[in-house]
């Protein structure tokens, strides 16, 4: 056959390359569909009855576009998410440390970050999750945030230099992996919109003319 | 360009594949084929259209999906409506059916 069928699988895969998973599990799917379209098609067996079957399946590129954009909400939400468990985690490894620590450990400037910094990143996260629940830089800032009021904390509290008891350091642990976890997550999500906007700058385009 | 139909379409795409699939599984292809006869030729959207909408479906627990290999063909990922599905096709033509009695009132209103 002329291989446009093929073409199109190879170019759909490498428009959904934010997602290699899908653009597998898709690329065997929407094959079987073109391959059954241009069989059923009168000028079957010829290159024609192949273009028509793409043509009628529509751009590869539109079809990424809408995908990006489910894909972009299940991020959304699982980085949501994964913020929700690193702030009530980070909550209750804060008040560990100080519920163990005697105010002769403390330094003058990790308690103010370690607290300011966490307020900071929780109203900046109650104010995204009501306006702006999609924007990349807030989640960013949260991020900030949280590792700012982390990285004080654990000054602060100097772990293994003050023999810490296992709890504390278990809630210190916990929070280290939230934060990797939420890292990967935010730079998921801006892949994401970055991949999403490339894909419907001509349907943008074509709206505003 | 797509037409009127098409663009309409697109807002109830999802209500649309739960219908198509409340008869039985049915693959991709077979999904589309069975919307473009119910609709007569109606909604003529890029057949494409209705992956992500599968997708999506999937992933919000409504269909199923699963590779089978017929004796005479070729692997398949075939689509079922599962018991939510049902129930969220149930609840889509209710709301369709006060939705669409709305317009016509509405419509028809200018006329009396």
């Amino acid at each position: 056959m002329s291989g446009l069928i093929d073409d199109y699988i190879a170019n759909l895969r490498r428009e959904l390359d934010f997602d290699p998973a899908l653009a597998g599990r898709l690329a065997s799917e929407v094959e079987d569909h073109l391959r059954d379209a241009a069989e059923a098609d009168p000028a079957w067996p010829s290159p024609e009855a192949e273009r028509r079957a793409v043509q009628r399946f529509g751009l590869g590129r539109e079809i990424a576009a809408q995908f990006a954009v489910d894909a972009v909400d299940r991020q959304a939400r699982r980085t949501w998410i994964t913020l929700a468990v690193t702030v009530v985690v980070t909550f209750i490894a804060m008040r560990l440390r100080v519920i163990w620590l005697d105010d002769g450990a403390i330094s003058a400037l990790s308690p103010i970050v370690d607290r300011y910094a966490f307020i900071a990143a929780l109203t900046v996260a109650v104010i995204a999750w009501f306006a702006f629940r999609r924007s990349l830089a807030a989640l960013a800032i949260c991020l900030a945030g949280l590792v700012a009021s982390i990285g004080a904390g654990l000054v602060r509290a100097d772990l293994f230099a003050n023999g810490a008891p296992i709890h504390v350091l278990l809630s210190a642990a916990g929070e280290i992996a939230l934060i990797g976890v939420l890292s990967f997550h935010v730079v998921g999500l801006g892949r994401r919109l970055r991949r999403t906007a490339v894909l419907r700058r001509p349907e943008l385009q074509r709206m505003g003319q | 360009m797509l037409g009127m139909e098409a663009e309409m379409l697109k807002g109830h795409l999802d209500a649309i594949v739960l219908a198509a699939l409340e008869a039985g599984p049915a693959h991709g292809y077979a999904i589309i084929e069975t919307i473009k006869q119910r609709s007569a030729g109606a909604f003529d959207l890029p057949e494409g259209t209705v992956y992500p909408a599968l997708y999506r479906l999937e992933q919000s627990g409504l269909l199923s999906s699963a590779w089978t290999t017929p004796p005479n063909g070729r692997k398949r990922r075939v689509y079922s409506l599962t018991k939510a599905g049902a129930s969220a096709l149930g609840e889509r033509r209710k709301a369709w059916g006060r939705f669409s009695q709305a317009v016509d009132t509405a419509l028809e209103g200018g006329r009396a």
